[in-house]
């Protein structure tokens, strides 16, 4: 709708120049055409005005000087004399058909009008009036009569005839642009649909009728697009669930068998061991399948969240009293920082517990010769999200790494193919991130630690909770 | 413990090898009855034939799939029911569980996680009721006895309230390894725990009054910064 509003201001600002320039050019262009025709085979005031200054009277005789004489013979002019009684006193090249003299009405009409039909301007002589005269069509003689109060009012009426035709103009664009938008409000609602990846239909009609047809196509097209892309995420997706499916079951029985063994205690100590480690590497191909299965599945937007409230705090503590609990090595040190417990979100618990372990686990990987891992859990509460983070002091990552650590192995987006372990943990964070509407970021450099850092929307529980006692 | 070995044990599921493996491994645990089932259709056969006290199910037959047999049994028989399977999916968990299933373990597996399982389900359906005990245990020269609800020390001897007495329960559960203090204050105050952190400290420092003959320098009771606590009992840990 905004748009619409836009495109109409800009139609009837457009509009409304367009008609106050063509007014102008019309003005500018009358005014020079009018001008231009009165100076149109010379303005006969000047021709008439050049002949009476060039007649002078020598004794009884009169002589035009030579360029009055040109400018006649040039305009194909000729001119007259007359006495103040009305007698001629100079002719040249006069038509035979003149009289002589002329009366006070005859002069009253032709210097008015027209003398036999010929065009005529007078100019007064110190001996009378001189005369030119044109040849018949050669000019058409106009007079104006004005009142006073109506010459007066000229710029006012030229004014209010400007707003006038700007009022006409600014009605006429608001219709016409009216119509405009409204026959291509839909089309722009369609335009905006699509950005927004919704089906479209417009109805097509009206001249805008073939664009709002290739839209409807386009939206065709893109969901046509979208459902192979979501067909083929799910195959995909299906695919590996169903290979991870046909691994589990032999897997179980090696899994079964070699712990069985490790267990039996009529086999020697040195089998039993060895039953062991194939145990331990089962488990860790449990372990790879599952982790396939479950990024798969959050690759392809195929894992249902459990979703809700949470109490980060609580979870974060929970994972690393888990890797306490479980032994983690004397040279690893894991502490809690700084834990803000209003910090709620509604999320998958075992998803979420899932992201932090991986996040704590890739510190202890990284650095076999031991560090300190900070945990810490801080809201920021004018954007509503919460940050956890997952800090260490190890031998960090090369910088230009940090990018890869977050595509899967083995993907085209990978730089380099990962060196050692089957690196699904960062890509597993940014996945559990994304699917919680939230972000991972990844922070390090060789030598200066690891800071990992989950940002993820706060639940609007969060407030309410804090009240409590 | 032996009766419970004596229950009739159905397992269905269509992978001969992973039937012949669960039976050795059952068989080596003393069941003696076991039947096996390889559909759908069969293990109805078997169910009606045999009348099997507890049942394996596999989700995925190739005549119909194991959340249907559930449903099928559960019309005529209360019988508990283990699904082990190898779809591992949330979903598919919760909808086991929420037919009723008494667990869910997701293949591959480990022998003796299935047998634990498979036991404790039939304690809780086929073991009489024994009376609850609680534990008593020697924490330096001091005897907790969460039984009585006291700790004595010679003669000496200090009640327990109840809160103290489920977040020293909780601790003895765990013993020799941290609690956080999320799990504790849910022990003591159920699932609305939050905003008790405070009480908690008091109630940590009473139970220290009662159990540490220093209680400014726990020996025992240990507080583990930022996370929780951690109740240190030698011997039988």
């Amino acid at each position: 709708m905004q748009v619409a509003i836009r495109i109409l201001g800009r139609f009837i600002g457009a509009t409304v120049l367009i008609s106050v320039f063509l007014l102008i050019f019309n003005f500018v262009l009358l005014a020079v055409l009018i001008f231009n025709g009165m100076n149109e085979g010379g303005y006969p005031g000047a021709v008439v005005q050049q002949v009476a200054e060039g007649l002078q009277r020598r004794g009884e005789q009169f002589s035009l000087v030579d360029d009055a004489k040109a400018t006649l013979v040039k305009n194909q002019a000729w001119a007259l004399l007359i006495d103040e009684d009305g007698t001629v006193l100079w002719a040249y090249q006069a038509p035979d058909e003149l009289p002589n003299h002329f009366s006070l009405v005859d002069v009253a009409k032709f210097t008015r009008w027209y003398l036999q039909d010929y065009p005529v301007f007078t100019h007064e002589h110190e001996d009378g009036l001189v005369v030119i005269g044109y040849p018949e069509n050669r000019f058409a003689k106009y007079h104006f009569h004005f009142p006073p109060q109506w010459v007066g009012a000229l710029p006012m009426r030229v004014l209010s005839l400007l707003v006038v035709n700007m009022g006409l103009a600014l009605i006429l664009s608001l219709l016409i642009g009216y119509r405009l938008v409204r026959s291509i409000r839909p089309l722009m609602e369609g335009i905006q649909a699509l950005g927004e990846d919704r089906e479209v239909l417009v109805e097509p009609k009206g001249i805008l009728a073939d664009l709002a047809k290739s839209i409807n196509r386009v939206s065709q097209l893109l969901q046509q697009k979208n459902q192979r892309l979501k067909e083929r995420d799910e195959a995909r997706s299906n695919w590996i669930a169903g290979i991870s499916h046909d691994i589990r079951t032999p897997l179980s029985m090696i899994l079964g068998y070699s712990s069985a063994w490790e267990e039996n205690r009529e086999l020697p100590l040195e089998l039993r061991k060895e039953a062991g480690i194939v145990r331990r590497q089962a488990e860790k191909l449990r372990g790879l399948v599952n982790d396939l299965n479950l990024v798969s599945m959050l690759e392809y937007e195929m894992q249902p969240l459990q979703r809700r409230p949470l109490r980060l705090a609580a979870l974060l503590r929970q994972v690393a009293t888990d890797f306490l609990n479980n032994g983690l090595p004397e040279r690893f040190k894991l502490q809690i920082e700084k834990v803000d417990e209003r910090a709620i979100v509604a999320g998958d618990e075992r998803l979420l517990k899932r992201a932090i372990t991986n996040l704590i686990q890739n510190s202890i990987d990284h650095n076999p010769a031991g560090c300190t891992i900070s945990l810490q859990i801080t809201v920021q509460e004018d954007a509503g999200v919460c940050r956890l983070m997952v800090t260490d002091n190890g031998k960090g990552i090369p910088r230009d790494m940090i990018k890869d650590l977050m595509e899967l192995p083995y993907s085209r987006k990978r730089k380099r193919p990962r060196a050692n372990g089957h690196g699904f943990g960062l890509p597993m964070v940014a996945r559990i991130a994304s699917a919680h509407q939230g972000q991972f970021r990844l922070k390090s450099d060789v030598g200066e630690g690891v800071q990992a850092e989950i940002v993820l929307p706060c639940s609007d529980k969060g407030s309410s909770f804090g009240a409590n006692r | 413990m032996d009766n419970l070995k004596s229950k009739k044990l159905l397992i269905v599921d269509d992978e001969v090898e992973i039937r012949e493996m669960i039976d050795r491994f059952l068989r080596k645990e003393g069941f003696t009855r076991i039947f096996h089932a390889t559909s759908f259709q069969e293990a109805l056969d078997v169910f009606q034939s045999v009348q099997p006290d507890v049942a394996i199910l596999d989700v995925m037959l190739p005549d119909g799939d194991g959340f249907t047999l559930l449903s099928t049994l559960r019309k005529s028989s209360d019988l508990p029911v283990l699904f082990l399977t190898a779809r591992g999916e949330d979903e598919d968990r919760l909808l086991g569980l929420g037919l009723g299933a008494d667990d869910y373990i997701v293949k591959p597996f480990l022998p003796r996680e299935l047998v634990l399982r498979l036991m404790a389900i039939l304690r809780r359906v086929y073991a009489p009721p024994q009376k609850e005990r609680y534990p008593v245990f020697q924490l330096g020269k001091r005897e907790v006895d969460l039984e009585s609800g006291t700790v004595r020390d010679h003669g000496n001897e200090w009640p327990l309230t109840a809160k103290e007495h489920a977040l020293l329960l909780k601790l003895y559960e765990n013993r020799n390894r941290i609690v956080t203090s999320d799990a504790l204050c849910q022990a003591a105050w159920g699932d609305d725990y939050f905003g008790y952190e405070n009480t908690l400290m008091v109630h940590i420092r009473r139970i220290r009054e009662k159990i540490e003959e220093n209680p400014s320098r726990p020996k025992f009771l240990l507080t583990v910064r930022g996370l929780g606590y951690k109740l240190m009992v030698r011997g039988d840990g």
